[in-house]
This record gives structure tokens, sequence and C-alpha cells, in this order.
């Protein structure tokens, strides 16, 4: 019987979830064509280049721009995109979508995953501490300091650390993921990506660990004050048996759901951050992307995206229904 | 009792120590720049999208750098700049060019480059004319070859070139030769689209392209068979940023030597610093106000716009110099007339008709014209009876210089000071652009536009802003005159400069005194290099906006 209504709690969050891509998937189609502009005239270089009506309508024909947005390119894109074909770019000049996307995404995810694995061990660490002691003094720092991260736009965080770590102090780069000519597949090559990642990384993780302390210092003052703490007490167990027998485990419920919605942002990456320390990962191309109204590049990241924070909170939704067997119910 | 001798937190410590190890042992974590590599790190604001000049305008940097125009504008300026043409002459009939190209010049491969590969990129844009896959969307476009009747290699260093009629457009135009030996096998339809023309390229420039990672940077190898000689430095770097303030870092950091596209607050800045050499370069572009014109699909909210009364009016509202002064921080020239001061042959301050910033005039005169502010609220009527309100839409186009709000926000102050009210509306260079086209195309419904130009220099670009053949493109105020149109026609056929000055001035007073655009101002491009680690920038518009100097004659700075 419970097997039973487990599967269709499961079966149901599962269907939610296709359905929400499919809707993502057409919606892209829609979104990125409402905004004014078009790829034709940006295509042929803006007010730089003296060009004709001719060419604007060459590069229109070129790219299928001049035929009816519905049913021709909609449904094309449509029936493409079920078939996992994303097309090809129009700003990149024929390349493949699919292609432009597995080029840039393993710099996002080493950015944005090693950063939320550096926020998700300091700031639960950091948050769950300040709660169970609350009004100490890691509290009132980590707290007052965990405020002024998570308020500060993570590029203005970006721009200081240049400052301070690239331009006042020369210990670290400012700018790009490697330096060109460093030989390939060399230890050389990794310490100098370490090296370019270090600021990143710092920048994503410092606005994260905010987040996070935030978060778990209010899951665990709440936990603090609850009647099987005092019971747990009444029976004579140490502080720290307290804590990591009961206030830890419910502290973390909270906790568990943002690290896991978080995750869905891991390829959609951190688009200000890339932008500043011009990393070459899916925030810069979306960046370039958006000025050329490259549609079909567009449409690929985001269609990206919404996938994978569909898979998150499916994940999230699975991880609830286990954790906490009232969900099913 | 205690076997382990260390505690946890020494054990921590020992571990954060450890993980630091590879950043202190790199010797080039504390020193993020040396001169003893001899490359030279420039940085720009761009996003190059192929290498293929038939299928791309975008890529002006990096391609610029490996490949010559056959002339250009450079070479006609400046007597130490040339291109792939060593010199140029047209016979009496004004049809019939000679190129003479280098003696002995080659391909950074080793391989002769002669007056055939210029022929055959020639031969290549107009033998597409007309066919499916015509090569009419790149830097290499079939856009002006209808003017040309034959091309031909008379021998390997003399390239004969006959036009249907006079025009200067062969030596103004901003073609890059490529090699044939490496072109002559791609279809239209791939160097339309597909081909990519991947790195190592092959090019007679000075710096040749040899890595590309979309994004990030281009890399460069100095030209070892480059005309003067291979250039002294060990090659270039260019960065690709989205945005200039890690530029600026990068320069007071020492991790660039060369950036361009700086904010007027970033230059002032590095001027502080004595390693930094700051500059500021005229270019072509052109910040104008323009006026919606048109007067069927996409009309402005007020038949006023349509009149020239009017618009010259609102020209004697407008102070160029607290424009200049006070938007630009005075990197920026006034603005005057359609010729931009660096097409020195063309520019005239048009002295004699040219409105002087007066409010007081600039309302005399709108009360004359009728429009008055006849029921007293402090806002005039249009000739109509209705009370004006105008939406001033304004941006940045891609690829120019960027307008700043100020600019606007001083135009929208003075236009209300007149009893005028402008709502203004910010728009991405998409979005202008889209509201910008032509009518037929979607484009007008605004009455105001503040937004820059940059073409070239050259007399037919000059004027494109008042072509009836480029509403909608390079004329965004819809504005259309068939007496300018004949002199656009007839500079598009004259050769003779003189008499192709005659005519631009003639065209550029009838559009001033019709005043469906007032020229705010002609920006610079901020720059700066520093002085470290090479020499030879030298001072008279030291880095081309058109071409590659001084980047071919860079020297390293000796080592102290």
């Amino acid at each position: 019987m419970n097997g039973g209504r487990t599967s269709r709690h499961f079966g149901r969050i599962l269907v939610r979830a296709i359905i929400t891509l499919l809707m993502v998937a057409v919606l892209n189609f829609f979104l990125f064509r409402v905004i004014p502009g078009d790829p034709a005239s940006l295509l042929l270089g803006g007010a730089r280049i003296s060009v004709t009506a001719e060419q604007m309508k060459a590069q229109r024909q070129n790219w299928g721009l001049d035929r009816p947005l519905f049913p021709d390119q909609a449904v094309d894109y449509l029936s493409a995109t079920l078939r996992g074909d994303f097309g090809y770019s129009f700003k990149f000049r024929g390349r493949r979508v699919a292609d432009l996307i597995v080029e840039r995404l393993p710099a996002t995810i080493v950015l944005v995953s090693l950063a939320q694995f550096i926020a998700i061990v300091c700031g639960v660490m950091l948050g769950l501490y300040a709660g169970w002691r609350r009004g100490g003094a890691v509290d009132h720092i980590a707290t007052g300091a965990s405020l002024l991260l998570y308020s500060t736009p993570s590029f203005w965080v970006a721009m200081i650390l240049i400052v301070i770590f690239s331009t006042a102090l020369g210990w670290l780069p400012g700018y790009g993921a490697y330096s060109p000519g460093v030989s390939t597949r060399s230890l050389d090559q990794v310490l100098d990506y370490l090296r370019h990642l270090t600021l990143p990384v710092s920048a994503v993780a410092l606005g994260l660990i905010g987040q996070y302390v935030v978060v778990a210092r209010a899951a665990m003052s709440d936990v603090v004050t609850e009647d099987y703490m005092v019971t747990a007490r009444a029976k004579g167990l140490t502080g720290g048996q307290m804590l990591m027998r009961h206030a830890f485990r419910n502290a973390m419920l909270p906790v568990v759901t943002l690290i896991t919605l978080n995750l869905g942002y891991v390829v959609a990456g951190a688009i200000t951050v890339e932008a500043v320390f011009a990393w070459p990962g899916i925030g810069g191309l979306t960046v370039e992307a958006l000025n050329a109204r490259d549609y079909p590049v567009l449409q690929g990241v985001f269609l990206l995206l919404g996938a994978s924070i569909v898979l998150a909170n499916l994940v999230a939704d699975l991880a609830y229904g286990i954790l906490d067997p009232r969900v099913r119910q | 009792m205690n076997k382990w001798p260390f505690s946890r937190r020494a054990v921590v410590k020992a571990m954060l120590l450890g993980s630091a190890a590879p950043w202190v042992m790199s010797s080039k974590v504390f020193a993020s720049s040396s001169c003893d590599d001899h490359i030279v790190r420039i940085a720009a604001i761009a996003a190059p999208d192929s290498l293929n000049p038939f299928a791309t305008s975008s890529s002006f940097w990096p391609l610029i750098f490996t490949y010559d125009f056959l002339v250009g504008s450079d070479a006609q300026l400046y007597s130490d700049r040339k291109g792939f043409a060593k010199t140029w002459s047209v016979a009496d009939d004004n049809l019939t060019w000679i190129f003479k190209i280098w003696p002995g010049l080659k391909w950074s491969d080793g391989r002769p480059a002669t007056a055939r590969d210029a022929a055959f990129t020639y031969n290549f844009l107009l033998g597409s004319i007309g066919k499916p896959d015509e090569l009419n969307i790149g830097q290499n476009s079939t856009n002006g070859m209808e003017q040309i009747a034959s091309v031909a290699a008379i021998d390997d260093e003399t390239l004969q070139i006959v036009t249907k009629a006079p025009t200067r457009w062969l030596i103004d135009n901003s073609f890059l030769i490529l090699p044939e030996h490496i072109w002559k096998d791609i279809s239209y339809a791939d160097a339309r689209s597909t081909f990519r023309n991947d790195p190592p390229l092959v090019g007679t420039g000075p710096m040749i392209v040899r890595e590309y990672q979309q994004g990030q940077f281009v890399r460069f190898t100095p030209n070892e068979y480059f005309r003067t000689g291979k250039p002294a430095t060990a090659g270039m770097i260019l960065n690709l940023f989205s945005t200039a303030d890690p530029i600026a870092q990068g320069l007071k950091s020492g991790s660039l030597d060369y950036a361009l596209s700086l904010t007027a607050a970033q230059w002032d800045d590095l001027s502080k610093d004595p390693d930094i050499v700051v500059g500021q370069v005229p270019t072509e572009q052109r910040n104008y106000l323009a006026f919606n014109t048109v007067s069927g699909q996409g009309k402005g909210s007020t038949k006023a716009l349509q009149d020239p009364v009017f618009r010259d009016a609102i020209g004697f509202a407008i102070d160029q110099k607290t424009i200049v002064d006070r938007a630009f921080r005075g990197h920026a020239d006034p603005g005057a007339g359609l010729a931009m001061p660096v097409a020195a042959d063309y520019y005239s301050y048009l002295s004699d008709i040219m409105r002087r910033f007066d409010l007081a005039e600039a309302g005399r005169r709108l009360d004359a014209a009728g429009y008055r502010d006849t029921n007293g609220d402090g806002v005039r009527e249009d000739k109509e009876g209705n009370s004006f309100q105008l939406e001033l839409i304004t941006g940045t186009f891609a690829t120019v210089i960027e307008m700043p709000i100020a600019a606007v926000q001083l135009v929208a102050g003075w236009l209300e000071k007149l009893g005028i009210p402008v709502s203004v509306t910010q728009l991405d260079s998409g979005a202008l652009t889209a509201r910008t086209v032509a009518p037929a195309d979607g484009g007008g419904g605004w009455d105001l536009l503040v937004a820059g130009s940059w073409l070239s220099r050259s007399p037919h670009d000059i004027l494109a802003l008042g072509s009836s053949k480029q509403i909608g493109v390079s004329n965004s105020s819809y504005w259309t005159n068939d007496k300018f149109d004949g002199l656009l026609s007839e500079v598009d056929r004259t050769v003779d400069l003189k008499k192709s000055r005659e005519l631009v001035d003639q065209a550029a007073r009838i559009i001033y005194v019709e005043a469906p655009y007032i020229m705010l101002c002609y920006p610079s491009v901020l720059e700066a290099h520093r002085k470290d680690c090479f020499k030879g920038w030298g001072t008279d518009a030291a880095v081309s906006q058109v071409s590659y100097f001084p980047f071919d004659r860079l020297k390293p700075e000796p080592t102290p």
C-alpha cells in the first residue's frame, strides 16, 4: 500500500518535471523574439559598417529569419529541439549550438561547483555553529559579515578582489582562464588554471557563504528551542551529543533544500562574475548571444538552464520525500 | 599515551599551507606580468565570432593584424603606413587604376604574395554576385563591387582594376587581401558561412593569428616575412573582455601593455599612474541628435518634426561645447557638420552658417514659426494645437563608442527649458537598432534619437547619414533630399579630391540647414599603454583605429 503511494508520489513529480520542461522549451522560442532587436543588423556590425538594405535582406535569408515566425520557424524549432538538435549559432557563423555549449560548460561547472562546495562547507558549518552559540562573538561576526556578503552584488565583490589581489598585491591573475602560451597538458597548465580560478571562485563563494550562513543559522536557532532539545538536555546528553544526534540533523532539512536548489544554478553560472573575470563559461556565452540576439544559442542555454533547475527541483522533491516520510503521504 | 604527536588543529594548518604551495612555488604568482617574454598584451571589449572575412564583420580585431588592405585610409594619410600595395595611380580616364604590389612580398608561410592574390580576392567576390551564395554579408563583401568592370594581375607586382565610373572607393574600402593558395578551393557556400578559417592563419600583416580561444584571447606570432622585417616583439595577445573595469585594473597591475575602450573616469585615473601613458584617438564617430522626419508610416508624435524651421530652432538650444566638457570630460570635438575632424580633407566647421548656442534665440525662432505656449502652461504647442511631449530614444549601437547618458540629460534639459518636455527611453543596441530601422521594416514611432554612427572617412560614408538609399541603416532620421542624393551620387563618381571636397561641402551645407541631425560631438577613443616593456608607440595618432599601426614597429625596452 505504502509502496504504491510512494510510486504514485514519485510518478507525479516526474510527470510535473517533464511538463515543466516542455513549457520551458516552448516559452524559450517566443521569449527571446519578444526582445526588440534584429540579429541580421547586429551580425552586420551595427553602426560601424555602411551596409545596404540588400545586405540586410541577404543576412536574414541566410539565417532563415525571413520566414514566418509561426508556424514555420516555431515548428522547425520545436521539432528539432525534441530531436535534441539545438540548431546553429547566428553569431558564431553556423557553429552547432550544442558544440558551443559543450565547449563552455566545463569552465562554468568547475567555477560554480567549486564555489558551491566551498560555500556549503564553510557557510553551513559557520551558520550552524553561530545558531548553536547564539549571541556569542562568532554569531555576531558571522551574522554581520554574512548579511554584508549576501547583500553585496557578486560583481562588486569580484572587482574588489581584483583590485586587492591582482592590481595591488599582484598575487593572482585578474582575468581569463589560463595564460596564453602555457604548455598544454602539463603541471604548469594545471597550476596556471588554478591560479586563474582562485579569484572567480572566491567571488562566487563569498556571496554563497553569506546565504548559507544566514539559512543554517536560522534553522539551528529554531531547532535549539524545540522541546526535544530540552528533553535531550534533561536526559543528560552533552552539548556535543545534542548537537550531533538531534540539532544538526533537524537543522539540515532547510539547508539541504537550499543546497539542492542552488545546484540547479551550477550550469547557469555566475554571469556577472564571469563577465568581470572574462571567464570563458556559459555566462559569457549568454552575454555574447544576448548582445547579438543569437536566438539558437539563447534557446539552447536557457533550455539547459531550465532543465538543470527542473532536475534540481526533482532531486529536492525526491530527497524531501525520502528524508521526511510525511511528505509522501 | 597520545601516540599522535600533532593536534588536529596543527594538521589542518599544515593542510592549508600545503594547499597554498602551488601558488607560492610558482615563480609567476607574485609577478603577474613580466617584460621578459617580449609579448605585447593588449585588451579590448570585443567578441570576434569568426576568422573568415567573408562571413564576419565583427572580427575587425584580430583580422586586421594578419591581413592587409589593398590601400586603406592610413596609407593615404601617413607616408610611413602602407597596405598590400606600395603605390597606386589612376589613368587620365579616371577609370583604370594601377596598384604596384610590394616587390618580394611574401605570405607568412613563405610563399610569394603577388598581384594575383589581390586579383583573386576581388574576383572571388565579383564571381559570387548574383549567385545563391553571394558573398554579401561579411567585411569582404560584394557591397561596392558593382562599380568594378574588371580586375586583372598584369604581372606579379601589378594589379589593374577598371571601374565602370570614376570612384575613390578602390582606395578607401577595407577589404582584406587573402592568399589564393589557401582560399582557391573554398566554395561560395562555405566562404559565406561554414568555413571558419581556423588558425594558424596565413597573411601579410605583422602579426599572424596562431590561436583563438573564443571569449578569451587571440594569440599572435610575428610574421617573419613582414615587408619591413620581422617585428621585434615576440608576439601579441589580444585579451577579450565584455566590460572595461578589469581592463583598467590589468593595465595598472602590469598584466596588460595596451588597452582600448576605456571610460573617461578610468582614463583620468590611469593618467595619474607614472608607468602608464594615456592617449585619446579622434575617430570617425559622429554623435548626433536626429529628428524623425518621416511623414507616413513610422512618423513621430508631431508634424513639427518634419518642419526644417522647427529643427533649426532646436539647433540653437544645443550647446556642443558643454556636451563635450561635461558628458565627455573633454574627450571629444564639438559637433558641427557631417564631416568629422579626422576626415581632414572634408572637414569644415561651417562657421558662416553655424548656429551658436542661444536658448533665447531658439525660443524666438520657435515663436516666430508658430510653436508658442498659447495657454500659458509652460509647454509649447505645435501648429495643430497639441502640447509637445516628445519621446527621445537613446543608446549605443553595436561597435561604437558608448553614449554617456549625461549627454542625453543635457539635451533633454535644454529642450525642457524651451517648453518642450521630453521623455527619455534608453535602449540596448539590439532594441535601438530595431526601433531605428526603416519604417517599412517596423522602425520609427519615436521623435528624437541621440546616438552615434561610426563609418569610414570616405566621402561616400561621410554623406551616408543623409542618403535616401541608407534609410533605416545609416540614415536614422529618414530624411530625404533629391539635391543631396544627386551630390552623393556625383561624389561616388568623382576621383579628383578637390572636386570631391566641393561636392561634400555642398551636401554638408544642405543637410546642416535642413537640420535632420544636430551634430553633438565627434568622440575620441580612450586608450592607454604601459611604458615599461615596449617602446615605439608613437605620438601622432599613435594607435590606428583602422589598421595595425604601431603594433608592427614596437620594440622591447632593454632590461635594466
